[in-house]
């Protein structure tokens, strides 16, 4: 992790500057991941990719705005990926059927997870993850994975609204109590 | 009705990154984003923390053609216009003094430090980083886009515990060059417990006296996460 660090900071700030060969090696680097990640959330590659395309278009003229706090470069860009495709999600959920939602979820339940948690900071995660109640991790990981509200996930997994608010609250709330262990 | 807590505001925070603020609640809580930098800071420490997640998602390349249809519209808009690109020079000239060090807990694993040094524009100078290599840790320091001081002069590295005299890390690097130094047990409980280093201007081959002479520059600070 730490040479993937210096290295895309150095890409970030040239980036930055406006060269061109930087940003193209900054796109190669990451655009799998997050190319990944719209697909997870959007469920639908035409979207995902135009997108895609949204987010470099901010990343090359909003690479300056970067900085450490925000955690590594890839960081910001995957909050950026994900803001950007909660926003078309919530455009086009008031329209999506609660079955379509539920194919969705079920196809990328097929697909095969990454085997390793390399860093000590997935590993931690993993933990608390494991240590919450199923109820609680799964509000957690469809609203993270998914971008469902409260409201699309009390249709989706059938449960009242109130309920499901409360699984998320607490499934937090625990998550930060285990993370600053 | 505005979070006042600490703790409410986490929990805000954690839901806007989550994604399940949403709204008019999530339209306000950006406003407090914007007025409030302890706000942010809760909103990029979740950042951090469910960045962690991704690891599980599979990466998928996108098409080829996605990477022309972005250098089309960087081409059409100009590609060397940068409204928030990091500005070139004023390094010396820098009297404010920036300077972020990121910290990741690792626990079980060994502490890792990361730091970069900014001046005053935001643009990064040097990385700093510690590693571990046959059980010896070792602190990196690779240089990104600082100009060679005038006269020969030389940037040195300074670790500053809580009291006491500074300990030299040694000089830093030019631009694109890459130093190491290793730590001593005894350094890295310095690093540990102050968490800030300083950059000061020296003779040319370092401080005569083993203590900073030149205009501190730089002191880099660690961030709380």
């Amino acid at each position: 992790m730490s040479e993937k660090f210096s290295d895309m900071v150095q890409l970030m700030a040239q980036t930055s500057r406006g060269d061109l060969a930087s940003f193209e090696r900054l796109y190669s680097a990451t655009s799998p991941r997050l190319y990944g990640l719209c697909l997870r959330m959007l469920g639908n590659q035409h979207e995902a990719q135009d997108v895609l395309q949204e987010i470099y278009i901010k990343v090359w003229h909003h690479a300056g705005e970067y900085h450490p706090e925000r955690g590594s470069p890839l960081t910001w860009m995957v909050s950026i990926s994900r803001y950007a495709c909660m926003d078309v999600l919530r455009q086009r959920r008031g329209h999506q059927d609660v079955d379509d939602l539920k194919n969705q979820l079920r196809s990328a339940a097929m697909e095969p997870q990454q085997a390793a948690l390399a860093s000590a900071d997935e590993k931690s995660l993993d933990r608390c993850l494991r240590e919450l109640s199923d109820e609680h991790r799964a509000s957690i990981q469809l609203a993270y994975f998914y971008g469902l509200t409260h409201d699309q996930m009390a249709r989706t997994l059938g449960r009242p609204l109130g309920t499901v608010k409360s699984w998320v609250r607490r499934g937090l709330d625990f998550m930060r109590q285990c993370l600053e262990r | 009705m505005k979070p006042d807590r600490y703790d409410r505001n986490h929990a805000l925070a954690a839901e806007y990154v989550l994604g399940t603020l949403t709204g008019a609640a999530r339209r306000r809580f950006e406003t407090w984003m914007l007025e409030s930098p302890r706000v942010r800071r809760q909103v990029w420490y979740w950042e951090r923390r469910f960045q962690a997640l991704n690891g599980a998602i599979p990466e998928r390349r996108p098409p080829a053609a996605l990477w022309r249809k972005v250098r089309g519209r960087i081409d059409r808009s100009g590609a060397g216009f940068h409204a928030w690109g990091w500005p070139l020079g004023g390094l010396l000239a820098a009297s404010l003094v920036i300077a972020v060090m990121v910290f990741w807990p690792a626990p079980p694993a060994p502490q890792h430090f990361v730091g970069v040094i900014q001046n005053s524009q935001a643009e990064p100078l040097w990385v700093l980083e510690t590693r571990s290599e046959d059980g010896r840790r070792y602190l990196s320091m690779q240089g990104v886009q600082v100009d060679a001081p005038a006269d020969r002069r030389a940037f040195e590295l300074w670790l500053l515990p809580r009291s006491g005299a500074a300990i030299s890390m040694g000089l830093l690097p030019a631009a694109g060059k890459e130093q190491t130094a290793a730590l001593t047990d005894e350094q890295l409980q310095v690093l540990r417990r102050s968490r800030t280093l300083a950059v000061s201007l020296e003779p040319a081959g370092g401080s005569p006296t083993g203590q900073p002479t030149g205009p501190v520059l730089y002191q880099v600070r660690m961030v709380t996460l």
